[in-house]
């Protein structure tokens, strides 16, 4: 009999129990997930003691926030992410419900009366994506319910950088990233994986670059803390040549680039961004002989990251990537909605 | 025959050189005396002790959405909120609905002011019909009517064919050009400045570079032509770079203004998506601030104006990026300019009253902005000491969206007084 047999036999009250003593009372310094910048070292240290033992439990159904709902505002068009949220919450036992762009909002509603009306439904927590940067953050301002960030147009999207936080510490088995070298490559100008995993990264102390055409580069992106480069080679290799004296990329974390930036100037086609970008079997071997490749998905395949690589390569750890946002956001959602300090949002419904 | 007697203010009046404690006596609507300890006797006397008496002040760039978007604001409104700024004389933009690109909108907005009989209104026509930056607006026309200069103001001409022509045109016609700077291919799309700010917030930018190629075309363009050119709401080093070398270069048919807030306030107020910060051109970084600073000290920026541009609430409670850009300046202009300039001892008090009074007053061509005797008693009367925190619920402007609501500010408008009228009186409007 494995250990996950085992642990899925467990009676719900010494399951509980169980999840309870990784917790040790401890509870999350923020209401709401909008952007990395909330999370405290604490708050990291926490979430992923928790994520790590939901992850053994895999579906293992909780009873820790029965008669809690959540909502998922997906605004945008989402397939990994809106179901992990849905399934996190059922499988912590809440009711959930989704809403989607084609409805109200095209009848002309704005954001905030929709999120307003949702809040009045007293869910515990909505999840949103939205096309726009900044509609989380503003949506948090309006409601009692605990508002977490799904992805916000070129802004953030945290739980993938708590996901991806866990892989990386997880693969290496270390509490930080000092010492590790991360190369992000693809389009950072319109990446909220970006915008989320750069925080998260800076805060695990592991030094960052960043590889892309100067199209795709936001302004003055050197203030996260970040080395960038318009040669991914040098990139994954000896971080600039023998100035840095640096070593090969320990991560490779490749981003995704769609198609309309093509059309759009940016690049002049995809097949010349593969050339120039594309992680393939050479690349990859530039990097740390045990460097691992992540990936945010939707992987384009042959793309940013070749076919061969992308799933069936063990160095490859996209699939555990997801496996880990199951646990993280069910982690995220049982500290939001059952805090021990039993504090709620501060905002009082008109 | 009315009268009145203004006594024991500091009288700053920047055109005749004028900063001591005196009495000002008003004839008529007009300037009939100023010295000291005057014995006149008047219908009405202000004590205006500890107060500072300057002419009204002047905004050539503002947006009072009538006709077509009531809803916004209106002539009325906007008339109040400049009065409660101590501002007697603006310059309407041309982008209302219909757009002033005829001489019938322009008549309206005059027939409008002369009823409502608050403040000086001087609407400006549109460079092209419909500001589609296509076809040039009947300019002799308008300029018939009463406007007193033509923009697109909202949008820049992109062809620079079409703008240059418009300057000859508009030269042919002894008509003021005024270019708001834009080079749409290059902010396509942009929400707010391009720089640390806009990469942490995830939101495109407005590149200063967009600003600083549109500026130039349009210099070299005046210089080619001859023509009148304004340029509206100046934000960048680059801006003033340009400015400055054409002024030196010996440029004297070209003038600059700059919007308060752009010397105020950096970008970083875009913070947690706030909407009322959003405005074209954007709030901008320190450096391009600093810039601006010296390009006021240094005259390279001729005038102070606030690009008041109101908008109904829904229109700001939106995502940053779908928000309207603008917000409202009559109520705050001269406290910003207080606050920031003077206070922090950038320029002088009497300079920055030049730049809101007689500067823009020359720019326009009207004999306004100075306390000669014989001028039209247009006269703001401030207590520049006093300190308050901007609450848009107290604004007369319908527009209640600013990036200084919650902000202290110092200086605020006592009375003001146009053509010899007390038009606001202690934080009320006053008609008869």
């Amino acid at each position: 009999m494995t250990a996950d047999i085992a642990l899925r036999r467990k009676p719900p009250s010494e399951a509980e129990e169980d999840l309870n003593s990784f917790r040790k009372n401890r509870d999350l310094s923020f209401q709401d997930l909008v952007s990395i910048d909330q999370v405290t070292q604490k708050d990291l240290e926490l979430i992923y003691d928790v994520a790590r033992r939901f992850r053994d439990y895999r579906t293992y159904k909780f009873s820790f926030n029965k008669g809690y709902s959540q909502v998922n505002a997906f605004f945008e068009p989402s397939t990994r992410t809106s179901s992990s949220f849905d399934l996190a919450a059922k499988q912590l036992s809440m009711d959930t419900a989704g809403v989607s762009a084609n409805s109200s909002l095209q009848k002309g509603e704005s954001y905030l009366d929709t999120i307003e009306t949702i809040d009045a439904y007293n869910v515990k927590v909505i999840v949103i994506r939205s096309k726009e940067s900044g509609v989380p953050e503003m949506a948090a301002r309006h409601t009692q319910a605990s508002i977490v960030n799904a992805g916000d147009g070129w802004h953030e999207h945290p739980t993938q950088a708590l996901l991806d936080g866990l892989t990386m510490l997880d693969h290496f088995g270390s509490k930080d990233m000092k010492g590790k070298t991360v190369t992000i490559v693809g389009d950072i100008t319109h990446s909220r994986v970006f915008g989320s995993l750069v925080r998260l990264l800076k805060m695990l102390k592991a030094e960052i670059r960043v590889a892309a055409p100067l199209t795709l580069l936001p302004k003055e992106v050197e203030k996260f803390g970040v080395k960038t480069f318009v040669n991914i080679e040098e990139a994954l290799s000896s971080g600039g040549g023998s100035a840095s004296g640096g070593k090969g990329a320990d991560v490779v974390y490749a981003l995704r680039v769609q198609s309309e930036r093509g059309a759009n100037g940016f690049i002049p086609s995809l097949r010349e961004y593969s050339k120039m970008f594309g992680i393939s079997r050479k690349r990859l071997d530039l990097a740390s002989k045990d460097a691992i490749l992540m990936h945010p998905g939707p992987v384009i395949r042959d793309i940013d990251v070749h076919s061969a690589l992308a799933a069936v390569d063990e160095q490859s750890h996209i699939l555990r990537q997801v496996e880990n946002g199951m646990a993280v956001r069910k982690a995220l959602l049982w500290l939001l909605c059952d805090r021990i300090d039993g504090k709620t949002k501060e905002f009082v419904r008109k | 025959m009315t009268t009145l007697l203004i006594k024991n203010g500091r009288v700053v009046d920047p055109k005749n050189d004028v900063d001591g404690v005196m009495d000002v006596f008003v004839e008529n609507g007009k300037i009939a005396k100023i010295g000291k300890n005057l014995k006149e006797k008047a219908d009405k006397t202000i004590d205006a002790s500890g107060l500072v008496v300057t002419p009204g002040l002047i905004d050539i760039q503002v947006h009072f959405r009538e006709p077509g978007r009531e809803d916004k604001e209106t002539l009325e409104t906007g008339s109040m909120a400049a009065l409660a700024g101590g501002v007697t004389s603006v310059v309407t933009m041309p982008n209302t609905t219909p757009i002033a690109d005829n001489q019938t909108v322009i008549e309206f907005i005059l027939k409008r002011a002369r009823e409502l009989d608050l403040i000086n209104i001087y609407p400006a026509g549109s460079i092209t019909k419909g500001e589609n930056g296509a076809m040039l607006s009947e300019i002799n026309e308008l300029k018939n009517s009463g406007a007193i200069a033509i923009t697109d103001d909202g949008v820049d001409v992109q062809h620079e064919g079409v703008l240059k022509r418009a300057m000859e045109y508009a030269r042919t016609c002894d008509m003021l050009l005024m270019s708001h700077c834009e080079t749409e291919e290059l902010t396509e799309g942009g929400v707010m400045h391009e720089g640390w700010v806009s990469t942490q917030l995830g939101l495109p930018g407005i590149s200063a570079g967009t600003e600083d190629l549109a500026v130039y075309k349009n210099i070299l363009l005046a210089e080619e032509t001859g023509a009148r050119l304004h340029l509206l709401h100046n934000s960048t080093a680059g801006a003033m770079r340009e400015i400055r070398a054409a002024k030196k270069r010996g440029a004297k048919n070209i003038s600059a203004e700059v919007s308060v807030q752009h010397f105020a306030l950096t970008d970083e107020e875009c913070m947690g998506y706030n909407t009322n910060a959003k405005m074209y051109p954007p709030l901008r970084s320190q450096d391009h601030i600093d810039a601006i600073i010296e390009g006021i000290k240094d005259d390279t920026v001729d005038c102070f104006t606030t690009d008041h541009a109101p908008h109904i609430e829904p229109d700001k409670i939106k995502a940053f990026q779908d928000a309207a850009f603008g917000f409202v300046g009559l109520e705050t202009s001269f406290a910003v300019m207080n606050t920031y300039l003077v206070k922090k001892k950038h320029i002088d008090f009497s300079k920055g009253i030049e730049k809101m009074t007689i500067a823009p007053a020359k720019i326009i061509g009207v004999d306004k902005g100075h306390l000669s005797v014989g001028a039209d008693a247009d006269i703001a009367i401030f207590d520049t000491d006093k300190e308050w925190i901007v609450d848009a619920k107290k604004f007369f402007s319908k527009g209640k969206n600013s990036p200084f609501i919650g902000k202290k500010l110092t200086g605020k408008a006592v009375y003001t007084i146009v053509g010899g009228k007390i038009r606001y009186s202690e934080g009320e409007i006053v008609r008869e």
